[in-house]
């Protein structure tokens, strides 16, 4: 065999010229390496990564890693009544935030509200909720209705809802609705046709969210009670405050194994309900 | 009045009486610049059956949706029975969509809803202002969509998904969907077209049917001669937005084809033979 007949195919194919994409990909990729760069200048006030500080620290830092190696397990009864608390705060967060997001998605999504102004002020608010961090929002609602759990629970039903509208509308643009066309050719209003096929039609988009909502709130929940927004978190903190890294270790454990056997349970619910 | 006394004379309650269609040098263009009608004018009486046949981009899809008002006229008027269609808006646009029944090459159904629920649909413009607002479906309305559905062979299927159903049988589920908005109308945008000869002509059979029975006007949208042939009277050819043909089908020769479709006819302009 001749190395001729093995580079020249037999037939050739007509094949249009191929994009060249290596200069663009290039440049893209010094940009961000220049960027990445330029941020850890201190001349310019980037971040200043001082390594030095990392090495000084680290004696320190061991021997309370080897602190919380040691859970003080008799800790445990204390945190039961905190942690059933979060737990309460994620479910009837994720549950108010489910029965919100309905209406909010269906406004946000284009074939499902037509209307422009409507789903341009719905989307609008819906950023401006998703765009102000969790922290804060438990910080001004402490501030709003006082310490404990019910600032906590609107922050997880303000985050939740942000999330869930956000990604459902998006699906939701994203497909076809060709049933939705029929329904208007033989005369259905929008909000009858929105609930009677679009909403049944989009329930795998909605509970998958919810769920992964529900999981998040498990998660955020156990930071808020830092800014004063009730549950673990705040137990979390004022053994932090007083150095018991013992009962800090148990906390997080528990933290752990609860968010562990909620994805679990959910990862079960969502193959159940696909 | 004159729907009591044809309802006496036909010994049973009659859904509705046929309307007939008239479009008065209709043009459409669409909003990026493509003109898919251009002044076509048309009659066609109550309870005939016609068919639309064109090229692929005729228009024969943006004719049959000036109808029922899906897409809008840039000229002229389409008219069907007492009402006016373009210019009209909200309410009374629905409340004439509701007689005017629509089946879709695609089939259109809401894939994970079951046939019931999308065979109540078509139930939705007779629906009061009330009903709608609460959503609720009234005895008359499972009535009649069950009855639609039974019209067509589907009953059995009622509480499946219509995800689980085959082409044809989705397509007679879209049938009934139309048939149970009690239409004085029929629309069909290529209602065969997704599905294999034998389908496609137990479908066109029951539109015949329909037309027969029920005496409805159709109009159906088809790309091959020999079913235009076969299962209408009268056939309008569309080429490039203008209307080329009307006149009866089953005479209809392939020079007129090859007029409507500006070209010689190819094997794949006809389906074959019903078996
Ligand atoms: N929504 C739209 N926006 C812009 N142009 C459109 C739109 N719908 C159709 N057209 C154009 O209008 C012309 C007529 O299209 P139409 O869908 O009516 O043809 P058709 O005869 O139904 O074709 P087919 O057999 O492929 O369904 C085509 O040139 C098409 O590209
Ligand atoms: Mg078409």
């Amino acid at each position: 065999m001749s190395p001729g007949t093995t580079t020249e195919p037999a037939t050739r194919l007509d094949l249009p010229p191929r994009p060249r994409t290596w200069p663009r990909r290039t440049l893209v990729f010094s940009a961000l390496t220049a960027f990445t760069v330029a941020t850890c200048l201190p001349a310019i006030g980037g971040i200043e990564i001082d390594l030095a500080a990392i090495a000084q620290n680290w004696r320190h830092g061991a021997a309370n890693l080897s602190a919380l190696l040691q859970p003080n397990w008799s800790f445990v009864p204390r945190t039961i009544q905190p942690m059933l608390e979060t737990l309460q705060m994620a479910f009837v967060g994720a549950a108010i935030a489910a029965a919100l997001s309905v209406p909010l998605t269906l406004w946000a999504a284009r074939p499902t509200n037509p209307n422009t102004v409507t789903r341009t002020a719905v989307r609008a608010v819906i950023n401006v909720v998703r765009a102000v961090p969790d922290l804060v929002w438990a910080t001004i609602l402490v501030a709003m209705v006082g310490v404990g759990a019910l600032p906590g629970l609107l922050t997880l039903v303000l985050f939740d809802v942000g999330i869930v509208v956000k990604l459902v509308s998006e699906a939701i643009d994203s497909t076809d609705h060709p049933y939705l066309e029929a329904a208007r050719a033989g005369g259905a209003t929008q909000g009858r046709m929105n609930r009677a096929l679009a909403l049944p039609q989009s329930l795998p988009l909605f509970s998958n969210q919810w769920l992964y909502a529900l999981e998040l709130n498990v998660r955020i929940s156990a930071i808020l009670g830092i800014v004063g927004a009730g549950g673990i978190g705040r137990l979390l903190d004022e053994r932090f405050g007083f150095f018991a890294y013992g009962d800090v270790s148990v906390i997080i454990l528990e933290i752990l194994v609860v968010v562990l056997l909620i994805e679990a349970a959910s990862n079960v619910l969502r193959r159940r309900l696909a | 009045m004159t729907h009591d006394t044809q309802a006496a004379e036909a010994g049973h309650a009659p859904a509705s009486a046929a309307w007939p269609i008239r479009l008065d040098g209709v043009s459409v263009t669409y909003p990026n610049g493509t003109t898919a009608l251009r002044d076509v004018s048309l009659d066609i009486d109550a309870g005939e059956m016609v068919s639309i046949v064109g090229l692929s981009g005729s228009g024969k899809s943006t004719l049959i949706r000036t109808i029922n008002g899906l897409v809008p006229v840039t000229a002229g008027t389409v008219t069907v029975g007492p009402h006016t269609v373009s210019g009209l808006h909200g309410r009374r646009l629905r409340e004439v969509r509701g007689h005017v029944g629509m089946i879709f090459q695609g089939f259109n159904l809401a894939t994970r809803v079951d046939v019931y629920r999308n065979t109540l649909v078509g139930r939705f413009a007779r629906a009061g202002r009330l009903r709608t607002l609460l959503g609720v479906t009234s005895a008359r309305d499972r009535e009649v969509a069950l009855t639609a559905l039974d019209t067509v062979g589907m009953l059995d299927k009622v509480w499946s998904r219509a995800a689980a159903l085959s082409g044809g049988q989705q397509q007679r589920v879209a049938i009934a969907r139309a048939l149970s908005q009690e239409p004085s109308i029929m629309l069909a945008d290529e209602p065969v077209a997704s599905l294999d000869p034998p389908t496609a002509h137990a479908v066109m059979s029951e539109l015949e049917r329909i037309n027969a029975e029920r005496h409805l006007t159709v109009l159906v949208n088809l790309h091959l001669m020999d079913l235009a042939r076969q299962y209408t009277r009268r056939m309008i050819g569309l080429r490039d937005g203008e209307l080329v043909y009307d006149g009866p089908a089953a005479e209809a020769t392939e020079a007129d084809f090859e007029q409507i479709y500006g070209r010689r006819i190819r094997p794949q302009d006809r389906l074959g033979d019903r078996t």
